[in-house]
């Protein structure tokens, strides 16, 4: 090594014997230095909503429970998940994602497969029970009547509470239209019982009553019995004109779902099916599957039907033919057969008729499954203003998350009531929903979305296997990986990467509420920075007063 | 050892700057200094350098990059050039004022308006009050050593060293060069430890406020710290010589010069080629002429000059840097440290290229042979 004398250097060398006189170094603290009473503004994190929660009917912390999958927690992200959701094998599989459409994800690739992520999550869960906070027992009764998702729902919220629950089912087994109505091919039955087994037996508070019909005039009865009653009786029976009626070779779509779902022969080759929405897709693709040959008359155009695309999608792929703005305008029984006449949809009226003859057709059997109904005695019933009702009884044929979310709302109501106290909520109110304005997609990078597949039409029509494959858990990380977390912060860090006067600090419990992120305002300027650059919409300004 | 090879000057640049081990490189391309980074960047890909790359999206941030690192502890490296240097202005003045070392070269080019991508000292000239040491090449063999002793230098003085060399004319024509191995470059230059630096187990603060007079006292003692600089890197100079038999000085006297003549030229980096070549030919004309460059802008060498330009009765000064409504910024320069001088010489300031502007012998014979009538006063333009 080269050596140089500095020794005659007197301030070159003063710096290397390390006297720091004359430079710009202190070892003084500069924390004295209070720059925090420069501010105006102050940072406060504001975890927010995330476009897809807000869009849930049941409003699951989606951002939440994918966070824990991505970091390989699925036993933590199934306790978030389960906690709101009751059900979420059957929602994985039959919601039609209402948070997949509005996830911030599409205004930058695709949305992240929620759905699917569900799904997995759910089937990861159908052998552990359901865990949670044990509530003080309490001496109430409740009633609810229906073993449907909305009745489940509301039992579970119930005992959850501590409150002991009867429930009434006229059925052979829980599960409402999911069991009855639902095809094996998009619900397997196994992954049905298996959830609503492993629920009921979580919750022993919660008792389940079958082949148990209750009379609207059983209510009164009931009532002096229990605290409280919920109905959620749902809308089993299927609409049928009532011209056709007594028709021996007309059916409704529910009956006729519920015998295949059964397991039960279904008399005829021939079937033409009357309808648009899930029911009328859901028969006629059953029937298929049965061997039958079905085709499906709709009186407006294929754009209107009001079911699922997927599911439309699915069908003609399958080979079902669908008539498009055709009406049955008349049918004759002619011994064995059963004659239809197809006319044009004509409008009138803000309704539709039916119009010019298109041709007269042979089948065996009409399916009708144009809407549905309460059953008979609860159809005109009166009923008393203290019974609350949940599910699609109360608001209407809607679907099963909307179901659940009812349940549980009647429960909170049913708790409020008995407790004098305000409605309880399990998912809070978010302070605000962090859009796509809210996140910023520069500290993301396009990825695309996984791909489940789909079992090859041939083979769908087969048999009723389940279309749609799950993921592995390898891809199940991968996509969880791709959600923003909008709204949430994921102590990321990038705040406290800009903080430009080290006022941030990153909490090591993260996931403690609040304590994400930690502001130490005695030095915080108030610059804002950590505010414009969160990429997850948390941090806000507000007036430091 | 050391390895003859035809490099380009940004080559010759980027091996200088591989053989000194730089931990951290943050830069950002512009022309004509965008092919040091890029030969950089390709010895980082291909791991022939260990070194930290940090892209960023302005000079700004390249220059504040390399600030955040050196505080750290690691030997850094960034380059740049016209605007880009004049962008890096605000944190060039700061740099110097944290006391922290630094080589930067800067490939010289003019400043528009208009537009222009030439080479002219304007761009480093303009940043000589910033604090940092500052040197100017006129080979690429040159740039290649001076930044081996530059580091050095500056991590004895903690002070940043710029190291010029001009655009197009040394950074994109090729020169026979020697490129030492790593083993003679390890044995000169040691690794930068960093006599204080950002530490969160040994806490210091850097660069907080300072109250006038202690503000006073530091850039006392920063001020006289620039004046060992000048013989410290001579010291260095010295040493690099030693070991690697090239020598280089704060003023160099070109041999092509008659000493005896008592006019001399000077000129200050590439330049001085064209120089040499002009002189040559006037002295088969018969025409005495010395030569010297200023290789050291900063620390001025006013003492190496006055001694270099003992008895001489004319200075002409070639500028390629204009401070406008006085003339050539090296004529300022020269002028202030020749006014010590018992006998004064008569100085002309010659605008010999702004922009890029083509200087050829002739251009500088020519203005020798008219020497009598250019101005001793105002600012000679062709
Ligand atoms: C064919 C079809 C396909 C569908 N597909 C989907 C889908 O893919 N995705 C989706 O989200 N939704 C779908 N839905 C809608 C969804 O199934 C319903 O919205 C949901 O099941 C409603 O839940 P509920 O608990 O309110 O009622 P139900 O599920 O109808 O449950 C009501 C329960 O109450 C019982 N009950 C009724 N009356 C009495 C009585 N008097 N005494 C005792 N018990 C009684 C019934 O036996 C039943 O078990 C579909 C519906 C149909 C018909």
């Amino acid at each position: 090594m080269s050596t140089l004398e500095i020794a005659q250097f007197k301030h070159i060398s003063a710096i290397h014997n390390r006297d720091f006189n004359g430079l710009p170094i202190s070892s003084t603290s500069t924390a004295v230095n209070l720059t925090g009473s420069w501010k105006f503004f102050r940072p406060k994190m504001a975890e927010k909503g995330s476009p897809c929660q807000s869009a849930c009917p049941l409003r699951i912390p989606i951002a939440g429970y994918l966070r824990q999958l991505a970091e390989q927690n699925p036993a933590a992200a199934l306790e978030t998940l389960r906690e709101i959701n009751p059900l979420p094998a059957v929602t994985g599989r039959v919601c039609p994602h209402f948070c997949e459409a509005a996830c911030n994800r599409l205004e930058f690739d695709e949305a992240v497969k929620i759905g699917d992520l569900e799904r997995w999550l759910g089937d990861f869960g159908l052998d552990r029970p359901h865990r949670f906070a044990p509530a003080p027992e309490t001496d109430l009764k409740v009633a609810v009547v229906g073993a449907g998702p909305a009745g489940l729902a509301a039992a579970v919220f119930l005992a959850r509470r501590g409150v002991a629950v009867e429930i009434f089912e006229r059925g052979q087994e829980a599960g409402g239209l999911l069991a009855s109505a639902i095809p094996a091919y998009r619900l397997p039955r196994d992954i049905l019982r298996n959830e609503l087994d492993n629920l009921l037996s979580s919750y022993p508070a919660i008792t389940l009553h079958c082949d148990r019909n209750i009379d609207p005039g059983e209510l009164t009865a009931l009532a002096k019995e229990f605290a409280a009653i919920i109905l959620a009786t749902g809308l089993p029976e299927s609409i049928i004109p009532a011209a056709w009626q007594d028709n021996p070779r007309v059916i409704g779509a529910l009956k006729l779902l519920a015998t295949i779902n059964r397991g039960m022969e279904i008399e005829g080759d021939r079937f033409t099916v009357v309808g648009g929405g899930n029911a009328a897709l859901d028969a006629a693709r059953s029937l298929l599957r049965r061997g039958k040959k079905v085709e499906i008359v709709y009186r407006r155009t294929l754009a209107e039907m009001p079911a699922y695309e997927e599911e439309k999608e699915q069908a003609r792929a399958e080979g079902i033919t669908i008539h498009q703005e055709t009406v049955v305008g008349g049918l004759e029984n002619r011994g064995e057969n059963l004659q239809l006449t197809l006319c044009r949809a004509q409008k009138e009226n803000g309704g539709i008729v039916a119009g010019e003859v298109l041709r007269r057709e042979d089948c065996d059997i009409l399916v009708v499954a144009i809407g549905q109904q309460a059953a008979d005695g609860y159809l005109q019933a009166k009923l008393p203003e203290t019974i609350l009702r949940a599910g699609d009884f109360a608001h209407g044929a809607a679907t099963v998350a909307e179901a659940l979310a009812s349940g549980r709302k009647a429960a909170a109501q049913v708790w409020s009531r008995l407790n004098d106290c305000p409605v309880p909520s399990e998912t809070g109110e978010p302070l605000g929903i962090a859009d796509f304005t809210r996140v910023h997609p520069d500290y993301f990078h396009p990825r695309p979305a996984v791909r489940p597949n789909l079992l090859p039409a041939r083979e769908r029509r087969a048999g009723f296997a389940e279309i749609r494959t799950g993921l592995s858990p390898a891809e199940t990380c991968r996509e969880a990986e791709r959600c923003f977390s909008c709204g949430t912060c994921t102590t990321c860090g990038i705040c406290w990467f800009f903080c430009p006067e080290v006022a941030i600090a990153i909490a090591p419990d993260a996931g403690s509420d609040n304590g994400k992120v930690l502001f130490d305002y005695d030095h915080c300027k108030g610059c804002g920075q950590c505010a414009a650059i969160c990429p997850r919409g948390v941090i806000e300004m507000e007036e430091d007063l | 050892m050391q390895q003859e090879a035809i490099l380009l000057g940004s080559e010759a640049v980027a091996h200088g700057v591989r053989l000194c081990r730089p931990e951290v490189i943050s830069a950002y391309p512009i022309t004509p200094q965008t092919h040091i980074i890029e030969t950089l960047s390709e010895m980082v890909d291909d791991g022939e350098l260990t070194s930290r790359f940090i892209k960023v999206e302005s000079e700004m941030s390249a220059i504040a990059a390399v600030l955040g690192a050196v505080s750290a502890g690691s030997r850094s490296f960034t380059a740049s050039s016209s605007q880009g240097l004049a962008m890096m202005h605000e944190l060039l003045h700061w740099y110097a004022g944290a006391r922290l070392p630094l080589v930067l070269v800067n490939a010289n080019r003019a400043l528009g308006a208009p537009w222009n991508i030439w080479s002219d000292q304007s761009d480093s000239f303009s940043q000589r009050d910033t604090g940092w040491l500052q040197i100017y090449c006129e080979t690429s063999q040159e740039a290649l050593d001076t930044i081996i002793i530059a580091y050095r230098a500056s991590e004895l003085l903690m002070l940043p060293i710029m190291v010029m060399i001009d655009g197009f004319i040394l950074s994109h024509t090729m020169e026979r060069l020697l490129v030492p191995d790593q083993e003679m470059v390890d044995d000169f230059l040691p690794p930068y430890q960093a006599p204080y630096k950002l530490d969160p187990d040994k806490p210091l603060t850097f660069g907080a406020a300072a109250q006038p007079d202690l503000f006073y006292e530091l850039k006392k003692t920063m001020s006289a710290t620039m004046l060992e600089a000048g013989p410290l890197l001579k010291e260095c100079e010295r040493s690099f010589a030693a070991i690697f038999d090239r020598a280089y000085e704060p003023v160099i006297h070109c041999p092509e010069g008659d000493e005896k003549a008592d006019t001399a030229l000077i000129c200050c980096g590439a330049t001085t080629g064209t120089a040499r070549e002009a002189v040559k030919r006037l002295r088969q004309e018969n025409i005495a002429i010395d030569l010297f460059k200023m290789r050291l802008l900063r620390p001025f060498p006013q003492t190496e000059l006055i001694a270099a330009l003992e008895g001489k009765k004319r200075i002409i000064i070639l500028n390629r840097a204009l401070s406008y409504g006085v003339g050539g910024t090296l004529s300022q320069e020269l002028r202030a440290a020749l006014y010590n001088l018992d006998r004064r010489p008569v100085i002309n300031d010659v605008i010999i290229s702004l922009g890029g502007r083509e200087v050829f012998p002739e251009t500088i014979m020519d203005i020798v042979k008219r020497r009598k009538e250019l101005s001793p006063t105002a600012s000679n333009w062709l």
